[in-house]
């Protein structure tokens, strides 16, 4: 087992901001996660998109900033999409129940 | 006793370290792909407990852990010198997130709830010298090879 490094990478196109979240995202980043999302969270122009093709591994900590997010951009009526979510990552997802909040939101990728 | 003991400082920079660590015992006890990743995320959960309610104010405040190969599978034991109310109140509460409009919903509180979901058994343990949480994953060994 490879303890891959946690690291947001942001990608902005006209309409949206992706972050793409990549190695393990546990209680040890959740600064870092926060810090990445600041600029970008309350900005109502643009969808927001986490991308989680590259996510190794996540647990309540990470599952929390997503409710957070989720709850912010319900409340700005701004869109949030999370994409790709790796098959260990959903599991927990579905457990926790926050699945069904979430939208996967392909149809706006193109 | 075959238990396999690790401390680390009550920081959370070092739970990947417990999360190696049980990955390379989980491995050689044969543990499904699938079981050693719902250990992971419990045994860290455990830890993100100890952690956030760990003492303040004890210097060189640590984690123990203590990983023992017993006949039904793996325990893992987290022990840290936190207050436990907290956690026999969350154990009794522990939930997934409600059916509710998206407003409705808390931040937090997830943890104690996947760590029930993930294990076979639970179990808090408060006495005054800390909290020890014991979580044990039965090895299906006709599942294994």
């Amino acid at each position: 087992m490879k303890a891959e490094q946690f690291q947001v990478v942001q990608e902005e196109t006209l309409d949206q901001f992706i972050l793409h979240v990549s190695g393990e995202l546990d209680l040890s980043v959740v600064p870092q996660l926060r810090t990445a999302l600041e600029p970008v969270m309350n900005r109502t122009d643009k969808a927001l998109i986490l991308n989680l093709k590259q996510l190794k591994y996540i647990d309540s900590t990470g599952i929390g900033i997503i409710v957070s997010v989720l709850k912010l951009r319900d409340e700005l009526k701004a869109p949030f999409f999370v994409r790709e979510i790796p098959a260990a990552v959903k599991r927990l997802f579905d457990l926790t129940g926050i699945s069904r909040y979430l939208t996967e939101g392909t149809e706006a990728q193109a | 006793m075959n238990a396999i003991r690790l401390q680390i400082p009550a920081h959370a920079d070092y739970i990947d370290l417990v999360r190696i660590c049980l990955f390379g015992i989980a491995s050689k006890m044969n543990y499904a792909y699938e079981d050693m990743e719902d250990m992971k995320v419990a045994v860290s959960e455990a830890c993100n407990n100890a952690v956030i309610h760990g003492s303040y104010d004890a210097d060189g405040n640590v984690i123990d852990i203590s990983f023992e190969p017993v006949n039904s599978g793996l325990t893992i034991k987290v022990k840290n010198n936190g207050t436990s109310t907290l956690v026999e109140e969350a154990i009794e509460k522990a939930a997934p997130l409600p059916e509710v409009e998206v407003s409705g919903l808390k931040v937090g509180g997830l943890g104690i709830y996947l760590m029930q979901a993930l294990m076979d058994e639970v179990e808090v343990n408060t006495s005054d010298s800390g909290t020890e949480v014991v979580l044990t994953k039965y090895l299906n060994v006709a599942a294994g090879h």
